[in-house]
């Protein structure tokens, strides 16, 4: 602390000239704005603050055009916001400190941040209408920007998808010619009693994982894992006109939308936030993953619709999906998953259980056929 | 220190530096600005990052005349604001060059992320720019001249290269890029330089390269690096005649590094017991079968009050965490170097004119949307 006592003959000073004899009037540093000379003056309090070098006039300050800025431990190092910007005088006496605090009344303005109360509830409102936005906004956004996206551009889209898909999964598509028409006819049923008018693409991929997917832009995969799970047609006729339910609403795009959205806000919300990488994700899957289970049950509706266009009943899709997942409510926590569980979307289907009204979608041949569409299965 | 001015034949003036902010003072604005930003979602990061620059720039002193920032938060804030509006049209129009790129070949759109690492580059400068010109010291402000973008292309050959050569070029790439930034730099009418080189750096740094190999003491290397970069960067600044000199040994921050690990560790052990206690406690005090096992019942039965306790748990350690490196990394880093320095021929920089104007934020703005590091 000793090299910031007002000691001003110290070799910071360096200067002669401040001899004991000018005892009374107060010392100061001056720097007057253009240069860096450090200019040492007296201060006289008169009905304005009197700059005093050598006995001239240096520069006179109005008290109230004084501002306290940071001068470091002990100094009082004021600006004139009439003045030059960089101007500055610095005590370092106690009793001058006194005086001119006593004097100048807007000394503490815009110093500091006691402005906390408006930071705070601006921040709790911004926090506010993000939160709202991305409830209900984002989601309201998205169902009004889906139609105006071009299906030229969902399926570039679903090409770069496509890409991606076939890289991870490793999946060829399967050849078979008989299984492939089988296939063919039981997409064509579906999309007959379903509406859905646009281009569809479908293929089953010789991967061994059991699941289904539809990508932007109309395109469907079944995976060979899922089929050999199945034990008829109506089980994976139920999950294509679930699929086709995403192609037919445009969810994917709407879902690139909305994800799109949510990190771009919760993003900024969290902002730069100590290592808010895990806030933000945790956060962002509980959103999404709300999202995407609106999708899905909104998808389920429209494959229970569809079956019972065909007189067929949706219950064997629910028994499929209950056979591949098994029961979820122990495993899978409910707010994090992106499907509703398959326990209550079985319950959901079985409820839908009518008496088949309707012929058989696919003949017992052509189901065979569909069944070893990858080639001959071995038996289970 | 005063020594070296009364010996006489010394040819000039000279000073070490000083550095007299209280740790208290910092403690209490940091542990407050953390729980602000806690109830601000961190919006009140910007105040924070001023009042962390008022109390380290005010505290530091040449000759006994302090340091002053003059910079405000209100005008971060902007710089974010503007760096947003630059940022979300970049961020659209890459998704969809994305999207074309990927379309022909999967995962094609890597390269892309170049053009990121560019634009951080250029938010690096600016920002730096930006705590120049709001630096004044004995009522004359510090500027820079220069361009952003000369500055990032070369930023990234540099990096390249450096890569390249796995790690290197580093000190050449270090030597370069701060001649550029300090030969734009001005005191007033002062003009800034830097000397030193890449190979004085790599003489005493060659040994960390070799260890970092070893990946499993890096810990001790990272520390070691900063403390010979500080000063090796410390004695390349010059300012006409005037230069400065360091003592930072390579081991000086180590203590520094060490203490925030330290904290950290222990603190989250604490956070995760705390944690495990309540986890296993709750069931019971919810009333949980007998034969139910506790965390799972827990799990399938409360999933929001699990996920709750969960953010709590890791909000008390981000905060904590952001705390302590601000107290140690920050502060205690900067006390260190600061006061490693001496300035010899000071009578260079006594009668300095006031020069160049005021720069904009922006680049902190950028810096802070990019999430990129740098000075």
């Amino acid at each position: 602390m000793d090299s910031t006592s007002p000691d001003f003959s110290s070799p910071a000073g360096a200067r002669p000239d401040a001899s004991p004899s000018d005892t009374p009037p107060p010392l100061a540093i001056y720097f007057d704005g253009l240069t860096n000379r450090r200019r040492l003056v007296t201060l006289a309090f008169g009905p304005d603050l009197d700059i005093v070098e050598d006995g001239a006039a240096a520069a006179t300050w109005r008290y109230d055009d004084l501002r306290a800025v940071d001068g470091g431990p002990g100094t009082l190092r004021l600006k004139n916001v009439a003045g030059l910007p960089l101007a500055r005088l610095e005590i370092r006496d106690p009793a001058p400190q006194a005086e001119i605090r006593a004097r100048a009344r807007f000394l503490a303005i815009g110093r500091g941040s006691p402005q906390t109360g408006r930071i705070v509830g601006w921040s709790l409102a911004a926090i506010c209408s993000i939160v709202l936005i991305v409830l209900f906004g984002v989601p309201l956004v998205a169902e009004r920007m889906v139609p105006l996206v071009p299906m030229s551009f969902e399926r570039r889209l679903g090409g770069v998808v496509d890409n991606q898909v076939r890289a991870i999964f490793g999946g060829k598509v399967c050849t078979d010619p008989e299984g492939n028409a089988a296939f063919a006819k039981m997409v064509e049923k579906l999309r007959e009693a379903s509406h859905v008018e646009m281009p569809l693409q479908t293929a089953v991929l010789a991967s061994s994982i059991p699941n289904a997917l539809a990508l932007p832009g109309g395109k469907i995969y079944l995976f060979n894992g899922l089929l050999q799970k199945a034990n008829g047609p109506d089980e994976i006729a139920g999950v294509i006109a679930h699929e086709m339910g995403h192609v037919r609403h445009r969810d994917q795009i709407r879902v690139v939308i909305q994800n799109g959205g949510t990190s771009f806000l919760i993003g900024l919300l969290f902002g730069d936030f100590t290592g808010s990488t895990a806030a933000i994700f945790t956060a962002r899957s509980l959103v999404d993953a709300s999202y995407s289970r609106q999708v899905e049950g909104s998808a389920d509706a429209f494959a229970i619709e569809t079956m019972h266009a065909l007189g067929r009943s949706p219950a064997p899709m629910g028994e499929l999906l209950f056979r591949v997942t098994g029961t979820q409510g122990n495993k899978t926590i409910g707010i994090l998953a992106s499907h509703p569980l398959t326990e209550a979307r079985r319950e959901l289907m079985r409820r839908e259980d009518r008496p088949a009204t309707g012929p058989d979608i696919l003949s017992p041949a052509e189901w065979r056929a569909l069944k070893n569409v990858c080639g001959p299965q071995r038996a289970k | 220190m005063d020594d070296t001015v009364l010996a006489g034949p010394a040819p000039g003036r000279s000073a070490r530096v000083a550095f007299t902010g209280a740790r208290t003072d910092f403690i209490r604005l940091v542990r407050r600005g953390a729980l602000l930003e806690l109830v601000t979602a961190g919006f009140y990061r910007f105040w924070l990052a001023t009042d962390i620059r008022h109390a380290l720039w005010s505290g530091t002193s040449i000759e006994g005349d302090a340091a002053e920032y003059t910079g405000t938060a209100r005008e971060l804030l902007i710089g974010f604001l503007f760096a947003l509006a630059i940022l979300v049209p970049i961020y659209l129009v890459y998704f969809l060059i994305g999207i074309e790129i990927e379309r022909a070949k999967a995962f094609a759109s890597l390269p892309l992320f170049l053009f990121f690492y560019a634009f951080g580059q250029f938010a690096i400068f600016r920002a730096r720019r930006y705590r120049a010109t709001r630096t004044v010291w004995r009522g004359v402000r510090f500027w820079m001249s220069g361009s952003g973008w000369a500055y990032a292309w070369r930023a990234c050959l540099w990096t390249f290269a450096t890569i390249f050569t796995l790690g290197g070029l580093l000190p050449w790439r270090e030597s370069a890029l701060e001649r550029y930034k300090m030969r734009h730099l001005h005191y007033g009418d002062l003009p800034a330089r830097f000397e030193a080189s890449g190979w004085t750096l790599f003489k005493r740094g060659w040994w960390l390269w070799l260890l970092a190999f070893l990946i499993i003491p890096i810990p001790f290397i990272y520390p070691a690096y900063r403390a010979i970069l500080w000063r090796w960067w410390i004695e390349g600044v010059r300012f006409g005649t005037l230069r400065f000199e360091s003592v930072l040994e390579a081991g000086d921050l180590m203590g520094l590094y060490w203490a925030t690990i330290g904290w950290i560790v222990l603190f989250m052990s604490l956070a995760g017991g705390a944690f495990g206690i309540v986890a296993a406690a709750l069931p019971h005090l919810l009333g949980a079968p007998a034969g139910a096992t506790g965390i799972v019942w827990l799990i399938r039965q409360h999933p929001v009050l699990i996920i709750a306790l969960y953010l709590v748990d890791y909000l008390a350690i981000a905060l904590f965490a952001g705390f302590v490196v601000r107290v140690y990394l920050v502060r205690g880093v900067w006390e260190r170097v600061v006061t490693s320095a001496t300035v010899y021929n000071l009578e260079n920089a006594d009668n300095v004119r006031v020069m160049g104007g005021l720069a904009s934020a922006l680049g902190e703005g950028l810096v802070d949307g990019l999430d990129v590091a740098g000075f």
